[in-house]
């Protein structure tokens, strides 16, 4: 027993080396001097979050307004810090089960007077650059840093969204014949040219996203991860082609949902440690 | 469940749309039209894509992403090789050179999206950036392997391996009869930088 302890710590930590070098070796001399200095690009992102976060709204309302200075509460209710945690779940207030993205859009048009209507706001709200979504993001979801993920299956709803999301990601489509579970549970640690795979349901991956992919320059939320990944199925309508392509599932739909209530619940008791640094 | 049965239903309301005979058509042209004209929002057409899953797909979708037990190896391998079409020129195509490109890249950095070998196999020793998901394709021209067996493997690697992650190219018309030929014909030609 104790020398397959060794053997297998003595493997991690040659990983670990590996994965450290490559990813040495792979960051730019950029982000590699910012490193250095302290400066993760990704903490960018969470002060912008945080000046939003207490930022009004419309009506007068920031999101501090309810969760209180830095997300703390007011009176001991709303407090954010662990919300992340626990999240994606079911919310009594939208009756439905949201992940971080879709939480944030519902609180901003329900109590904060944005319109879900109003055309110019939804697309910067959707956008990857814009003020709202990933920021906000980022920021709130690093108020949990340092705890356990702990996504609960306890409503019905989110019990079935959770069967859908297994189901989807073991589910094979599209003119390329792919699942989730084929490059990322079955084929797992290889490489596509010279993306490593990783397996995000047994290595509870998703203790570090959102993260600030040094590769496209930006945050993403695991939202814009899983869409971006049906890019690759060459899913269609009619018969495949390139005008008959449909991308991505829309956003905040129970599709994407689905699929990162099945990856975060296979994370659990992982620890937050947001924005993460990848390739 | 509920989704895919409306998915379902509106696949199946399109195919009776389609099937009406043609006199019935041009009494109404134009609220067809106005049918065809109304676009369907994103909601609907990624359920339309889910719902395009074939019989084979849901065969495969299991946890081990094989086929499953109680399915028949050989009749699965029977049923895809039943749908691959030959190009007529023959299973080796002429034009090398497009054959390349499609296999790899024009500009020999080998990201071509069409064929995209690349992000599985190595092939070309130039070319660093390439997958290891599948095997090695250096040399394959001096294996010995009949070329009709690489043409059937690239139009629907299914015939040969049912599940496998290889995509079934030309059966889902990402790749034509004719392309195809032309990447057999790279892969094969004792000239190309995959076997020399």
């Amino acid at each position: 027993m104790r020398k397959r302890v060794l053997l297998t710590s003595a493997v991690l930590a040659g990983g670990a080396f590996l994965t450290a070098a490559v990813a040495q070796e792979q960051l730019p001399t950029h982000l590699k001097e910012l490193l250095e200095l302290g400066m993760h690009p990704g903490h960018a992102y969470v002060d912008e979050g945080r000046e939003m976060f207490h930022t009004p709204g419309p009506n007068g309302k920031s999101c501090a307004t309810c969760h209180g200075q830095d997300g703390a509460g007011v009176n001991g209710r709303l407090n954010l810090q662990g919300a992340y945690a626990k999240m994606p779940r079911y919310y009594k207030d939208i009756d439905r089960v949201a992940d971080i993205d879709t939480r944030i859009l519902a609180c901003m048009t329900k109590y904060m007077g944005y319109d879900k209507k109003d055309k110019k706001f939804m697309k910067q709200f959707k956008k990857w650059s814009g003020p709202y979504r990933v920021p906000l993001a980022s920021y709130v979801a690093s108020l949990s840093n340092g705890m356990k993920i702990d996504v609960k299956l306890d409503d019905p709803q989110e019990k079935e969204l959770y069967k859908m999301g297994e189901k989807l990601w073991y589910m094979r489509v599209g003119a390329r014949d792919f699942s989730c579970g084929i490059c990322h549970t079955v084929l797992a640690g290889k490489r596509i040219r010279l993306q490593g795979l990783p397996d995000p349901v047994k290595n509870k991956v998703y203790a570090h996203w959102p993260a600030y992919r040094f590769g496209s320059d930006r945050m993403w939320t695991m939202e814009d991860r899983v869409r971006s990944c049906f890019k690759a199925y060459l899913l269609y309508t009619k018969q495949w082609s390139k005008k008959d392509w449909v991308k991505k599932p829309p956003p905040f739909s129970d599709w994407v949902i689905a699929l990162e209530l099945y990856m975060k619940h296979a994370a659990n008791g992982a620890i937050i440690e947001v924005p993460g640094l990848l390739r | 469940m509920k989704k895919i049965v409306l998915a379902g239903a509106f696949v199946g309301l399109g195919l009776l749309v389609a099937c009406q005979p043609a006199a019935q058509k041009a009494e109404a042209p134009k609220a067809e039209k106005k049918a065809e004209k109304k676009k369907l929002s994103s909601k609907e057409k990624f359920k339309i894509a889910l719902a395009n899953q074939d019989k084979w797909q849901k065969a495969c979708s299991n946890p081990t992403q094989l086929v499953p037990e109680g399915i028949d190896i050989e009749t699965f391998k029977k049923e895809m090789l039943a749908t691959v079409k030959f190009p007529e020129g023959g299973v080796v195509g002429k034009n090398i050179a497009r054959g390349e490109k499609l296999f790899g890249d024009p500009k020999k950095g080998g990201k071509s999206r069409r064929g995209n070998c690349y992000a599985c196999h190595c092939g070309d020793p130039k070319i660093i950036a390439c997958g290891n998901i599948g095997p090695s394709l250096r040399g394959y021209g001096k294996r010995g392997i009949d070329p009709k067996e690489t043409y059937i493997r690239i139009y629907n690697s299914w015939a040969q391996n049912p599940c496998s992650v290889m995509p079934r190219l030309g059966y889902h018309g990402v790749l034509k009869p004719e392309e195809i030929a032309d990447i057999v014909a790279y892969m094969h030609d004792p000239n190309s930088p995959l076997n020399k």
